[in-house]
């Protein structure tokens, strides 16, 4: 159940660590896995590479984007009636036209 | 100015006056300025292209032609939900589990007689010595079992009249075909406004005091004035009234037992009495017309 | 017209002797307009009447009159008494087709079989369409056709669990693949998902017991017993 004020995992390597949903797109409902969001970046990831924060990140800190859910901590209803959860919200930062921002997921 | 008197006599002129002036000798004045449109007998607006009066039992049935269902429906009593899944797509369906027991046609009502179609079905046994004098004469006059529910089903037209002691088991009602439910909701005795209209109540603090889930203002704030609206929801007795469900799918039927399975949920408690009837927003199932004609066959056998 | 009334209230001083003949008045006064009639008393019948006049009686006065009983005609066999429980018919009938063997009812009855699975054991579970489930059971919910069982196991550091139906056409087989050491204490293991109680991932127990079975070469849901042991 994702909704405005959500902080969700960023889990992609585009940078950002935590973020906040400001919006979700074509839902009156809260989100769920597979849905777009708009969100704010809330707190970067702090890469061990040696080179510069700015250089490896693709977002900064306050950037608005679209993203995707990947996992929820309310449980999905199957048609079989099975219920499948998850122990944290996560999503993927992607661009507007819907290509992913980060090259590599983890999880 | 002064009104003119006409020279000649005034009964050829107005006819549909003639007979006044025949009758009381009255002499009447005719003014200057005549109308052109003739007057009219009745003061009501009547002709034949005007539409019918929509408060009249006629209109009524006419109102009701599409909506009321071809054929007559079953009283079941609820004994419980479980799931049905599909072997084939493997998908989980939240079903009721009804049971029809002896469910038989006691007697008709007629448009001739009563003013509109419907079906008189009983369920269930009932003891003779527990029943009322009144009641036993009905049955032994249809020659129809003593019965625990009575109910009546509204039908279209005479074509739905099932024949009296027919005998309506589970098979009356088509696998895959939908069906309205009717059934009295669970009692929750006397609640409050809250829980009974979905109320808002007031606020845990900010100086509210012993009145949490009071109803707050009910006249001058909501447009009565000094006065409350009649109808202004309130507390008081809160379920155990009919609740309909409609377009439930028949997902199976058992007539060995008398068992239907429904989809979905079905209002009321377990081992309540649920009427359910061809839905009328969804096509009329296919097998009517044959199982009508079929079941009017093997009356004959039981009645004769 | 003014006169009048002084004269007839004068006259009313007269009333009090007039009082004593009110009665009559009245019942002079209802014998002109009403007759008073009593009900006559029922006339009884003679005795020994001949049989003859019974027709002459109305029914209800004729001595040998009975009241016409109803006819109670007998109900129709009753459903309701050939089946008394709907729903457990209807468990039934779906368990007959869903788990024909009734295996599976007994590897989750854990109230009733002692090989089932119980909570806290690790299981896996294969389904037709998609990737195999395995995880700790944390709960069993035994409801008939709609007996399901919680599992929880962790992907990549985070927790996932999943409520299987375990009678679901989707469900392909269910193994055993390790039992719990000690007997749980309790029925519902929630506890679980506190990260100072949470078994973690299961995926090397599973790979490892998948190795052992192979090894074995043994058939897919009988294995798992020599596995255990």
């Amino acid at each position: 159940m994702i909704q405005l004020k959500t902080l969700l995992n960023c889990i992609d390597n585009s940078g950002a660590a935590v973020v906040e949903c400001v919006n979700v797109l074509k839902k009156k409902r809260a989100g769920t896995v597979g849905d777009r969001i708009v969100v704010v970046v809330q707190r970067q990831r702090n890469f061990d590479t040696g080179i510069g924060v700015s250089a490896a990140n693709k977002v900064r800190r306050g950037d608005i984007r679209h993203a995707v859910i990947v996992r929820v901590k309310k449980e999905m209803r199957r048609p079989d009636g099975s219920y499948l959860k998850f122990d944290d919200n996560a999503c993927v930062l992607i661009n507007k036209s819907g290509d992913p921002i980060g090259t590599r997921m983890s999880g | 100015m002064p009104p003119r008197l006409p020279g000649k006599p005034t009964g050829l002129v107005l006819p549909f006056a003639a007979h006044q002036l025949t009758t009381t000798n009255v002499p009447l004045r005719m003014f200057g300025i005549k109308s052109i449109t003739s007057p009219q007998p009745n003061r009501f607006n009547s002709g034949p292209d005007l539409p019918l009066l929509k408060s009249t039992p006629a209109a009524a049935l006419e109102r009701k032609l599409n909506s009321l269902p071809l054929r007559t429906g079953a009283i079941a009593i609820k004994k419980g939900m479980t799931a049905i899944f599909d072997p084939e797509t493997g998908e989980r369906t939240p079903a009721t589990v009804l049971q029809l027991d002896r469910v038989q046609v006691i007697s008709h009502k007629t448009l001739e007689k009563h003013g509109y179609y419907a079906v008189q079905v009983g369920s269930g046994w009932k003891h003779p010595s527990n029943v009322t004098k009144a009641l036993l004469g009905h049955f032994s006059a249809n020659a129809v079992s003593p019965k625990r529910h009575i109910y009546e089903f509204r039908v279209r037209d005479e074509k739905g009249l099932l024949p009296i002691g027919q005998i309506i088991n589970a098979d009356w009602f088509q696998e895959g075909q939908y069906v309205d439910s009717r059934s009295n909701s669970k009692g929750k005795g006397f609640q409050g406004g809250m829980k009974r209209w979905g109320f808002a109540g007031q606020d845990r603090s900010h100086g509210v005091s012993l009145t949490h889930r009071s109803l707050g203002n009910t006249a001058p704030g909501q447009g009565g004035g000094s006065r409350v609206y009649p109808g202004k929801k309130m507390p008081g007795n809160m379920g155990n009234e009919q609740n309909t469900v409609q377009n439930l799918r028949v997902l199976k039927t058992d007539p060995e037992n008398g068992i239907i399975i429904i989809s979905g949920a079905v209002s009321g408690p377990k081992g309540c009495v649920v009427r359910i009837q061809d839905a009328i927003k969804k096509a009329w199932p296919q097998i009517q017309k044959a199982a009508i004609e079929s079941s009017t066959e093997s009356s004959a056998d039981p009645t004769a | 017209m003014a006169a009048l009334p002084p004269l007839t209230r004068q006259l009313g001083c007269l009333r009090p002797f007039m009082r004593s003949h009110e009665f009559i008045q009245q019942t002079c006064r209802r014998t002109i307009t009403t007759k008073y009639t009593p009900k006559p008393a029922p006339v009884d019948l003679p005795k020994n009447l001949p049989p003859i006049f019974y027709s002459q009686l109305p029914d209800r006065l004729r001595p040998d009159f009975k009241p016409k009983p109803f006819k109670i005609y007998p109900p129709p066999p009753s459903n309701a008494k050939k089946c008394k429980d709907p729903l457990t018919a209807t468990t039934e009938a779906q368990l007959a087709v869903l788990d024909p063997t009734g295996e599976r009812k007994a590897l989750f009855d854990y109230r009733r079989s002692r090989r089932s699975v119980k909570p806290g054991d690790i299981i896996r579970v294969t389904f037709k369409n998609g990737d195999p489930f395995a995880g700790v059971v944390l709960n069993i919910r035994l409801r008939g056709v709609d007996t399901a069982c919680l599992l929880r196991n962790q992907f990549t550091r985070v927790g996932v669990e999943m409520w299987v139906k375990v009678f679901s056409p989707n469900v392909e087989g269910v193994e055993i693949v390790q039992r719990t050491e000690k007997r749980k204490r309790r029925a519902r293991l929630y506890y679980m998902r506190n990260p100072k109680h949470d078994v973690g991932s299961v995926e090397n127990i599973v790979k490892n017991y998948m190795r052992q079975k192979a090894s074995i070469g043994g058939v897919k849901g009988t294995a798992n017993k020599k596995a255990r042991s």
